[in-house]
């Protein structure tokens, strides 16, 4: 399947990190009905994760491997474990300037490329270096100098006395793939089941000039299509409008999209047939807030 | 650490559901996995949360693993460093204000790996990254190395989230032309 640059830009920032929770949520529900998209995104986290291997190790204690045998459910171990718990000893590794020794000087052309791409290798992996331990160094020594939200928080925030933990630190998280006949996603729908506040994301939609895209939501409790706005104008849409439904309507509504004239349907009801329809799945159950740290 | 054959048929055999090659997998990656979430959440006990969890989850489907997509050690990497990111994107408290203890273990690395012991995977990426900008560079390997949000790169750039935004999403255009992807 040709997908957008959108798709492929979305793809790509999943591997690499950089999109928030909402959008992380929306390309799972996206992987999860569409195999291809999964592969696009294995493909990006396989190129992206060499990177891994400048990354070094760090032993986790060992009592994290209790918990794993626990939570995974294994069987108890017959004898006490010997698990090595010393890391490889660390071998000392040549430095990017020092060639090795045996190398071909048969082909100097080829070698100075080589070396020139090396050299450039080495300046790179010199500069995540700097980059990284700087950042960190700045951050534990001198935090003044880091923008404000990098900042340690004071310690004053430590001792305020706090109310008991939020009720609803993870709510139920819904989703609905918006699409037209199992074709490629044209809006994500994402809803927050304790607010009831909703997101559209427009990923493969365009709306023809002069023309906007509708949402409605359609429920077998309601007598009509209900309109839930104008969407698409932008990449995102929010908006709080689901408050006024149950949540079992919310839930088990299908959400369509219709194309209408500028500004929405005049009278309320969808002039044409839906283009593109999908139904909410919970991709993040409510759970309990998380412990303290 | 062992071949990436040999974690191959680890996995082989932990999908059927054998302990003790579950065992021998999580002692010969957990350092690895261990140092990548480490330095992406900078806080221990995180860490080993979200470890456990992702180890938890890679006993239960190390039979999707497809050795003919990815590498054991990147497919295993990928479901750690996918669970840390979606716990730092959920919880935006967790910047980089955190333990100074946890802080410098995580300046340990990154390892001043030799280039021969680089994959061949590893050099072509180094060298399309390495055709970025100089400031595009340093955006996308902290975006990756630390599991920074476009809001922390922006606040670290100095520069507005939508240019963020752009520029993130021209250099993951340009690597893949670069990548052939």
């Amino acid at each position: 399947m040709a997908y957008s640059e959108d798709h492929i830009a979305l793809a790509a920032e999943y591997a690499l990190g950089t999109l928030d929770a909402d959008e992380r949520a929306q390309v799972e529900t996206m992987m999860s009905v569409d195999k291809d998209f999964t592969a696009m995104v294995e493909a990006w986290e396989h190129k992206l994760g060499a990177l891994n291997q400048m990354v070094g190790s760090v032993e986790p204690r060992p009592e994290v491997w209790e918990k794993i045998r626990t939570a995974a459910g294994l069987s108890e171990p017959q004898a006490p474990l010997m698990l090595p718990e010393a890391p490889a000893p660390v071998v000392a590794e040549p430095e990017f300037s020092e060639l090795p020794p045996a190398v071909d000087n048969s082909n100097v052309i080829a070698l100075s490329a080589r070396a020139r791409r090396w050299r450039n290798i080495a300046t790179l992996t010199t500069a995540i270096a700097a980059a990284l331990v700087a950042m960190i160094a700045v951050g534990a020594y001198q935090p003044d100098l880091l923008p404000d939200q990098f900042r340690p928080k004071p310690l004053t925030q430590l001792v305020q006395a706090k109310p008991p933990a939020p009720p609803a630190a993870a709510s139920a998280q819904y989703v609905a793939v918006l699409q037209k006949d199992g074709g490629s996603p044209a809006f994500i729908l994402t809803v927050d089941g304790a607010t009831r506040n909703f997101t559209v994301r427009k990923v493969g939609a365009s709306a023809e000039p002069g023309k906007s895209f509708e949402l409605w939501l359609i429920s077998d409790k309601l007598p009509r299509p209900r309109s839930l706005g104008v969407i698409g104008g932008g990449d995102f849409t929010a908006r709080p409008v689901l408050t006024s439904y149950d949540a079992d309507t919310i839930k088990a509504a299908t959400y369509a999209v219709t194309l209408e004239q500028p500004g929405g349907s005049p009278d309320g009801k969808p002039s044409l047939p839906p283009i593109y329809a999908g139904k909410l799945i919970e991709t993040v159950p409510a759970a309990a807030p998380a412990p303290a740290h | 650490m062992l071949t990436p054959a040999e974690l191959v048929w680890l996995l082989a055999a932990v999908a059927k559901g054998d302990e003790a090659a579950f065992e021998r997998l999580y002692a010969a990656t957990r350092a690895k996995l261990f140092g990548v979430v480490l330095r992406i959440l900078r806080r221990q006990e995180l860490a080993e949360e979200v470890i456990q969890e992702a180890y938890v989850k890679i006993w239960k489907s190390a039979g999707q693993f497809n050795p003919g997509l990815s590498s054991p050690i990147t497919w295993m990497a990928s479901i750690a460093r996918n669970r840390a990111i979606d716990v730092m994107r959920k919880r935006s408290e967790l910047s980089i204000e955190e333990e100074p203890a946890a802080m410098e273990v995580a300046a340990d690395s990154p390892d001043p790996l030799a280039r021969r012991e680089m994959t061949e995977e590893l050099k072509r990426l180094l060298e399309c990254v390495g055709r970025l900008e100089p400031d595009r560079q340093k955006l996308v390997l902290l975006a990756y190395y630390n599991g920074w949000s476009r809001e922390q790169l922006a606040a670290k750039f100095e520069t507005p989230v939508n240019t963020v935004k752009t520029w993130l999403r021209r250099s993951m255009m340009d690597i893949r032309e670069c990548l052939g992807l």
